[in-house]
């Protein structure tokens, strides 16, 4: 059994608010093997990105980690002084960001850039503009003898990308962590980055953790899934696995919520009711049982851990969906508003005639 | 790239987007071209700065020579060897040797004074914005109290220091008696720069390559914000002027018989209403020097600005 490259344990990142203190991200806890690709996918705001900087110590004031251990190859690095810091982040771990175009220093020139990336790890001078050139190759840029005297604005945006993909890879890291590294991109240009770290993971065994709020973009690259809500990891496992069975509600949510192209073009997108909860005061037990079509009682009261569900597949659910396909009919559900398929609504939550209530109601009879 | 003589379409196309390079900095340079003002400013001020420069050589008459024209002589083609075009002081001296000497002392002034104030405002700026905390409360505070005091009692103070106590100025402490009174101006410019750059993901993405803080400092922020840095130097060299002819006006500039163009107007002045072109002379050449400076400033300010794209 190999080591894991990276180790995250019990991270604990809070925001230190005016509003009070945020909970971002809540006891996450996951291991990174060597030349792994993993995903983190979650809706915006469910501690995804913040889980990323946290591992590379760039969380900002507010923001600051309450508790955990980042252990790379055994070394915790939340342990680290700022310049030993300094000399894992591009070195060991890097980074590359959702929005190329504002990564890129829009006055220097690209290859420019990449050698300022290498020099931050190394003296000599000697031979980096060759690999500047090279690095740009090796991301598919055409003409790299050329385009590395360009500045960031005469790069398309998928050239961009590449740019600061060459950058991250340029001190041959270990892990890459790629922060919705195709948001910004259309498409085509996504599938083309896709299959660039692709390429780049088995060509160098670098470890990507691809961070994405994109089912379809962890399809395409990822081995192995970790799905967020609110601040906590409530599922992980293999990418096949997680797809067709996915054990908690709130990943066979989001799932069944990604438009299908066999789809009857007159269905209804499903969405998710409700919001992602408030991470000031996240709800009490469950933090997706305000959501959740399959709650139950203790669904209100307890938080459930994360447990194997299956071949190396783990979740974090009372109900789990196998439960909830053989009890609660969820293969051929319409309804999955909050409660829909168990029938349980908090009794007393909801003040008597409110209009909340009267939804509530309609639901019930609805579904 | 002549190399291979049949290009692949890749390397093709490489090419021809590569054949434009255009850097942000020829941008800003071909939109300057545009503006005629500015253009305008930069030419009087290309040939102010060559006759400073051959008034180091060269006058028509020693600038300090009394009795080489007539006492207030009015401008004329007459004189020998040269003609007195501006005509002569209360002193008899030749007007248009003093106003090219004088253009020595403006110019020397005005840049000599951005370039203190450069010195200091950006490092307090850049420290300030970038970390923040303590040490941007103290200099904000700082700033503050400078500007709560007024820039004459600022700079009397500065020259009565630097001279020892005697009140003696020199252009030295002329310079850095003036740069006391801007440089808050250029720190606090930067610091904003800094302050709103150091959020952008670029300052973030070098951080998450390793860069240490003196790299992201320098190599980062300081780029991103030479436009405003430029524009505001560039606007400040004329208001140091202006203070310096100011200080001269009053007698506190540029000791005599240095031929100040705030101390020529003093002296023209006095003489106002037997020969009005003693005044005006020193006085024109400083208003148009002015205005050059401000219109350059301006044509910068617009072609540095990238929200300006025409």
């Amino acid at each position: 059994m190999t080591e894991p490259i990276l180790q995250v344990k019990n991270l604990r990142t809070d925001f230190f608010t005016d509003d009070g203190v945020v909970k971002a991200v809540r006891d996450v806890s996951f291991d990174l093997m060597p030349g792994e690709t993993l995903g983190i996918v979650g809706e915006s705001g469910c501690g995804k990105s913040v889980t990323a900087l946290s591992i590379l110590g760039l969380v900002q004031p507010p923001g600051k980690i309450v508790g955990g251990e980042v252990l790379l190859r055994g070394q915790d690095l939340l342990k680290l002084s700022p310049s030993e810091m300094r000399d894992v982040r591009g070195k060991d771990v890097a980074m590359i960001f959702q929005d190329p175009l504002s990564s890129l220093n829009p006055v220097l020139k690209v290859g420019f850039q990449i050698e300022e990336a290498m020099l931050a790890h190394r003296e000599a001078r000697t031979g980096i503009h060759q690999r500047a050139v090279d690095l740009l190759k090796q991301v598919r840029i055409p003409a790299a003898e050329n385009r590395v005297k360009d500045y960031p604005h005469q790069f398309s945006g998928g050239m961009r990308q590449r740019a600061m993909i060459a950058m991250g890879l340029s001190n041959e890291p270990s892990v890459l962590i790629a922060d919705e590294p195709t948001t910004a991109l259309d498409v085509t240009v996504q599938a083309q980055i896709l299959e660039l770290l692709r390429d780049l993971n088995q060509e160098l065994g670098t470890s990507i953790m691809l961070i994405t709020h994109n089912l379809g973009v962890v399809a395409g690259l990822c081995k192995r899934v970790i799905v967020m809500y609110a601040g906590e990891i409530v599922e992980e496992g293999p990418v096949e696995q997680i797809f067709e069975h996915p054990q908690h509600p709130y990943t066979w949510s989001l799932l069944r919520a990604v438009p299908r192209i066999d789809s009857n073009r007159h269905a209804r997108l499903q969405s998710i009711e409700g919001l992602p909860p408030d991470l000031i005061q996240p709800p009490p037990g469950c933090a997706f049982h305000p959501r959740c079509p399959f709650r139950v009682e203790k669904c209100f009261t307890d938080d459930p851990p994360l447990v194997g569900v299956g071949p190396n597949q783990r979740a974090a659910c009372w109900v789990t969906m196998d439960r909830a396909y053989d009890e609660m009919g969820a293969a051929d559900m319409q309804d999955i508003r909050p409660g829909a398929a168990s029938g349980i609504h908090p009794k007393g939550r909801v003040a008597p005639g409110s209009a909340s209530e009267a939804e509530v109601t309609a639901d019930i009879q609805g579904g | 790239m002549a190399a291979s003589a049949v290009a692949s379409p890749e390397q093709y196309l490489g090419e021809v987007l590569a054949r434009e390079q255009t850097s942000l900095w020829a941008d800003a340079w071909r939109r300057l071209k545009r503006n005629r003002l500015a253009l305008v400013g930069a030419v009087y001020l290309t040939l102010l700065v060559l006759v400073a420069l051959l008034a180091i050589v060269w006058t028509p008459y020693p600038v300090d020579h009394q009795g080489v024209v007539p006492s207030y002589a009015a401008p004329s083609l007459a004189g020998t060897p040269f003609p007195h075009l501006l005509g002569g002081d209360a002193s008899a001296r030749d007007i248009l040797s003093r106003l090219m000497v004088g253009a020595q002392i403006s110019l020397i002034v005005g840049v000599g004074t951005q370039i203190a104030v450069l010195a200091v405002g950006i490092p307090l700026g850049l420290v300030a914005g970038f970390y923040r905390g303590p040490i941007d409360a103290i200099l904000t505070f700082i700033i503050n109290v400078f500007y709560g005091i007024p820039d004459l009692l600022v700079a009397l103070i500065l020259v009565f220091v630097l001279s020892g106590g005697t009140g003696k100025p020199r252009l030295e402490y002329i310079i850095i008696a003036i740069a006391g009174t801007r440089w808050m101006d250029m720190a606090r410019l930067v610091r904003g720069q800094t302050l709103s750059l150091r959020e952008r993901e670029f300052v973030e993405a070098a951080k998450a390559s390793g860069a240490r803080p003196i790299k992201t400092i320098f190599g980062h922020i300081l780029p991103n914000s030479l436009g405003p840095i430029i524009v505001q130097a560039t606007l400040g060299i004329p208001q140091a002027i202006l203070f310096e002819a100011f200080l001269s006006f009053l007698g506190l500039g540029v000791p005599p018989p240095t031929p100040s163009w705030g101390a020529m107007a003093s002296d023209g002045i006095q003489s106002m209403r037997i020969a009005v072109h003693i005044v005006l002379a020193p006085s024109i050449a400083l208003s148009v020097t002015l205005m050059a400076f401000n219109f350059l400033g301006d044509g910068l300010r617009d072609a540095l600005d990238p929200r300006q794209k025409r």
